[in-house]
């Protein structure tokens, strides 16, 4: 059998390049793209009619004591237990409410909609959710309205009809052009880079990717883009990725963009212990408690991200202004406590703000 | 046959003793070979393509960067040999991992936050070898509830929250023995020490008869309950080792189950020529299978094939080295 | 395989499922109404479908560790066939279908004309079906499928979920072919003894190619129930279904050595654990809780059965 091993990989390994030339960057999906500007010119806002749904005949919750479920992507990591953290807070703050989060134990569509069903048997007033899949999570969903639950959506988005509110943490186009701009500044206009995800099934990853490869093609043309490897939500296993990368091209590789918390520390600890730190620049989003040793030893200049603290937070209180009928189809901007006034974009999404950069700084402030 | 009429020199006795010693060593170790050679193939291959594959750095991505796997693949081998299996090994990993942060970063020695988790990881697995032996539970069933306790306790305790004040000392796997990375040195002297204890004690040998044939053993006066004690017991050493090598190779933990882990240790000892059915093969085998896996996993990067299907090219490949090992039964015993 | 200690296990099982529905009801009134009751037969189908194959699969002393990877590699196939091929959807339905079951065949091919044993080969197929999946669909998702198509997973037929039907039926099949047919039976023998069973004349080979085939079969149609449940296609759908299915097999009482098991407990097993899964979440535990229980509660079934068997059986 050994000798059917070389005639497969060779063969493999000219069939694969053929599939390099015209595909986008390995990872990204292939939904309409909205590069921003290369300078600092916002983008432009077109006002969206309304497009979010209703609960049916939801009974009227004007100050009384709500009971809310918050349903993320999955328990038992950093980021999650932040926002969670964010939604109890809020809910501690705003006194008449019980909130409590809930979720399944992998990144499952399943298990998240069977919790999601589970509790609208239970009779929850609202629930918040965080999606595995946009369309797959809508069905569940759309039986929570049509038993008269308010749903409000945050850092994943389902379709729009199957929610009242969707809280975006920053546009998709806006981490693109934090992060690249960001990897341009280190590695320079010509840099060479590769990404590193956890799986391209992830939608929201798939959609940065995609933005990241139409930003960077408008605004660093000269820049070259590798190739994207894939490390589930493994830690060690994203090291032995990143390392492979960093041991493929040599001196050719000037950069790295990791696309989660767990790639991204791994990455920066790959290009440590390769005593590259300098030589190729990590970018990337990440859990500020997952960088510091990285961005402390000066490894890692920036850190992309938004706070999800403030994101949990932020969609308590839509909830709560959705559950109260103050938030109404049409508003433009809804008050979210200490955080302000923060404004309606896309017809039914609430923008949190633009991504947090955590620097050497800025970084020992926050414990997520 | 043509000797049968003649007297056999000495010559063509010895010549023949020789040859028949060459061909048992290679059927008693043929799947270990065949798993080295198919490695050597491999980096033979890619180097051609592009000579960075085996330069140092990589070597030591591959070799050092899976060693843990390796370590945990030994106890899991000497597991399935005796005809058991664990399931619940890459939930014990998590969490020995975080029981090994937790201590490095409140205050305790080094040493301390190096050894509990083995300690740990013996206890865990005592028990789950006590309700095997002496309760007669199947091991898959035990193991299978002892991946949702462990999976939901680690949730319910940490909530996933990442460990990153580790102190440098604390990061072994980062260190050298001798100009050679520790992870590497361990996952050698493991293997060699627990290969040469398997095949040449009383101990190792009575697992192979547990394995191969249960009344025949307990007939001959292994006492089997104590047996499968004892190695689930080793085996949860060994996972304590690795989660040691898992937690101290990076400066953060994040307190989460790896994913997949278990699968992947199960496989590594069944390429490596455990039969599932019990009663051979060795860990030499199951540590070369998983350097195997690691050197595919490189190679198909440094090959450049599209990294959508990688996952089923190594499915294809073990299908592959099965087949082959099946083939190679097959031929041996007509 | 006598039928007294099976009859047995299967009593404890009931008497377990009664305790359980009844503590439960306590906790939470919504959890024992007929509408919470229905839905959770509507969840409840993919899995009991491929738990329903996997017990003749387990009888017969083996496993099959890549359903998971089937229902995912059917489910991206159905998507493949209607949007890139083109093919009208019910056509693709069946197509996928087939392409699930031959899944299994080759699973049963690989076993039977290799002698792989079952373990190591479906570990293999596992990765290389799950990997196919990856590697047609590329990652991305199909979804817009037409109204009709929900109703299978989404829909109800004269009340009760349309999936639950097919799940009731599937049932009945399973019972009846297990104790009552010959091909049935035999799957008991192979497992107690395949080299007597052999000798004794059964076709060994065909039985256990049947199986693995019929599981393929199962995993198909749990595929297609549920991209009709959730309406669009992943290539990571079923992953870990082949754990929660061999939980329920082996908590009805089938035995992982083979020549042991009734499709009643497993039917019982299942409707344990989605009891558990349901009623506790009803009564507030969190998910995590949830896991930890249906462990601990797998567990000391199988040492509360073994002791009972202990003291009854000699």
């Amino acid at each position: 059998m050994r000798k059917y091993l070389l005639p497969t990989l060779l063969a493999l390994s000219f069939s694969t390049n053929l599939s390099h030339a015209a595909s986008p960057w390995t990872g990204g999906d292939d939904l309409p793209t909205n590069p921003l500007a290369c300078d600092a010119t916002p983008a432009k806002v077109e006002a969206k009619a309304y497009d979010g749904g209703t609960p049916t005949n939801a009974p009227d919750r004007k100050g009384k004591p709500i009971s809310v479920v918050d349903v993320p992507k999955l328990v038992g990591i950093g980021y999650f237990a932040a926002t969670a953290k964010g939604i109890s807070d809020a809910a501690t703050e705003l006194g008449n409410v019980k909130a409590k989060t809930d979720g399944p134990s992998k990144a499952n569509i399943d298990d998240q909609i069977t919790l999601i069903d589970n509790y609208i048997t239970s009779g929850v007033d609202g629930i918040l959710y965080a999606a595995n899949d946009p369309v797959a999570i809508a069905p569940v969903l759309k039986k929570a309205l049509a038993a008269g639950i308010n749903v409000v959506g945050y850092d994943a988005n389902s379709t729009p009809d199957s929610r009242q509110w969707f809280v975006n943490q920053a546009e998709f186009n806006g981490i693109a052009k934090a992060t690249i701009d960001a990897l341009a500044a280190e590695t320079g206009e010509e840099g060479k880079f590769a990404i590193v995800t956890s799986t391209f099934t992830t939608p929201n990853q798939a959609r940065w990717i995609a933005e990241m490869a139409a930003y960077q093609a408008k605004c660093h043309p000269k820049m070259e883009w590798l190739e994207t490897v894939e490390a589930q939500e493994d830690n060690i296993l994203s090291f032995n990725q990143a390392n492979t990368l960093i041991n493929k091209y040599g001196d050719d590789l000037k950069g790295i963009v990791g696309m989660t918390s767990v790639a991204t520390p791994a990455a920066a600890d790959a290009v440590t212990q390769a005593g590259k730190c300098g030589q190729v620049a990590v970018v990337g989003l990440a859990t500020p408690n997952a960088m510091k040793p990285y961005v402390g030893a000066g490894c890692v200049k920036s850190v992309v991200l938004w706070n999800p603290v403030d994101l949990g937070y932020a969609a308590m209180h839509v909830l709560r202004s959705v559950a109260d009928g103050t938030l109404q189809p049409g508003a433009t901007s809804v008050k979210a406590g200490k955080l302000g006034d923060l404004k309606v974009i896309n017809g039914s999404e609430i923008l949190l703000g633009a991504p947090t950069v955590f620097t050497k700084d800025t970084i020992n402030n926050f414990d997520f | 046959m043509s000797n049968l009429g003649n007297a056999p020199t000495r010559r063509t006795t010895s010549a023949h003793l020789i040859q028949s010693g060459y061909r048992r060593f290679l059927g008693d170790y043929g799947q270990e070979i065949f798993v080295l050679a198919a490695i050597v193939a491999l980096f033979v291959c890619v180097t051609l393509v592009n000579p960075r594959f085996i330069a140092v750095n990589n070597l030591n991505t591959i070799l050092s960067g899976n060693a843990y796997i390796a370590v945990a693949a030994i106890g899991m081998a000497m597991v399935i040999i005796t005809g058991n299996i664990d399931v619940s090994v890459g939930a014990l990993i998590g969490v020995l991992a975080t029981v090994a942060g937790t201590l490095a970063t409140s205050g305790y020695p080094v040493w301390v936050a190096w050894t509990v988790p083995i300690l740990v990881g013996l206890s865990i697995n005592t028990v789950i070898g006590l309700l095997v032996a002496y309760a007669r539970i199947p091991s898959i069933v035990v193991t299978l509830g002892a991946l949702s306790i462990l999976r939901g306790g680690l949730i319910s305790v940490t909530g996933g929250a990442w460990i990153s004040n580790l102190p440098p000392s604390f990061l072994l796997a980062q260190q050298k023995l001798l100009g050679v990375p520790v992870p590497l040195v361990a996952m050698i002297i493991l293997t060699l020490l627990a290969a040469f204890w398997m095949r040449n004690s009383a101990f190792g040998r009575s697992l192979y008869a547990l394995g191969g044939n249960p009344e025949a053993a307990v007939a001959s006066g292994i006492p089997a309950e104590r047996r499968i004690v004892q190695v689930f017991a080793i085996h949860g050493m060994f996972a304590g080792l690795a989660a040691v090598l898992f937690a101290t190779q990076l400066q953060v933990i994040q307190s989460t189950v790896p994913p997949n882990l278990e699968l992947t240790i199960i496989t590594a000892a069944v390429i490596g020529g455990v039969s599932i059915l019990g009663g051979t093969g060795t860990v030499i085998g199951s540590t070369l299978a998983t350097i195997l896996f690691a050197t595919i996993g490189s190679a198909l990067i440094f090959v450049n094939v599209s990294a959508y299907w990688l996952r089923a090219v190594i499915g294809l490949l073990i299908l592959i080295t099965v087949l082959a090992d099946m083939l190679r039964r097959r031929r041996r015993s007509v | 395989m006598i039928p007294k200690s099976l009859i047995r296990h299967e009593t404890f099982l009931a008497v377990l499922l009664v305790v359980i529905l009844a503590v439960l009801s306590f906790q939470s009134d919504k959890f024992l109404t007929v509408s919470n009751l229905l839905n959770q037969g509507r969840l409840m189908t993919e899995i009991g479908l491929v738990a329903l194959a996997m017990t003749f699969v387990i009888a017969t002393g083996g496993i099959d560790l890549s359903v998971g990877s089937i229902l995912g590699l059917t489910a991206i196939l159905l998507g493949v066939f209607w949007q890139k091929l083109g093919m009208p959807l019910p056509l693709a339905m069946t197509a996928a279908v087939a392409a699930g079951t031959f899944a299994g065949f080759v699973n049963g091919l690989i076993i039977t004309r290799f002698n792989v044993p079952p373990l190591i080969a479906t570990l293999g197929t596992l990765a290389l079906y799950r990997g196919l999946a990856e590697g047609i669909s590329q990652a991305r998702s199909v979804r817009g499928y037409p109204e009709w198509f929900f109703i299978l997973g989404q829909g109800a037929v004269l009340g009760i979920p349309t999936q639950l039907w097919l799940l009731l039926v599937a049932a009945v099949m399973a019972a009846v072919i297990l104790a009552y047919t010959t091909w049935g039976r035999s799957t008991y023998a192979i497992g107690a003894n395949e080299t007597g069973a052999r000798f004794s004349g059964l076709a060994v080979e065909k039985t256990k190619l049947a199986v693995y085939t019929a599981s393929g079969l199962a995993a198909a149609l749990a595929a297609v129930i549920f991209v009709s449940r959730v309406s669009t296609t992943r290539s990571d759908m079923g992953t870990g279904i082949e754990l929660d299915a061999i939980t329920a097999v082996v908590l009805g009482g089938t035995s992982i050595f083979g020549g042991r098991g009734t499709i009643v407990g497993t039917i019982l097993g299942l409707c344990v654990i989605q009891a558990l899964k349901n009623g506790l979440s009803l009564a507030g535990v969190t998910g995590d809780g949830t896991i930890m229980l249906i462990g601990v509660v797998l567990i000391l079934a199988i040492l509360a059965s073994n002791l009972f068997e202990k003291s009854g059986s000699r």
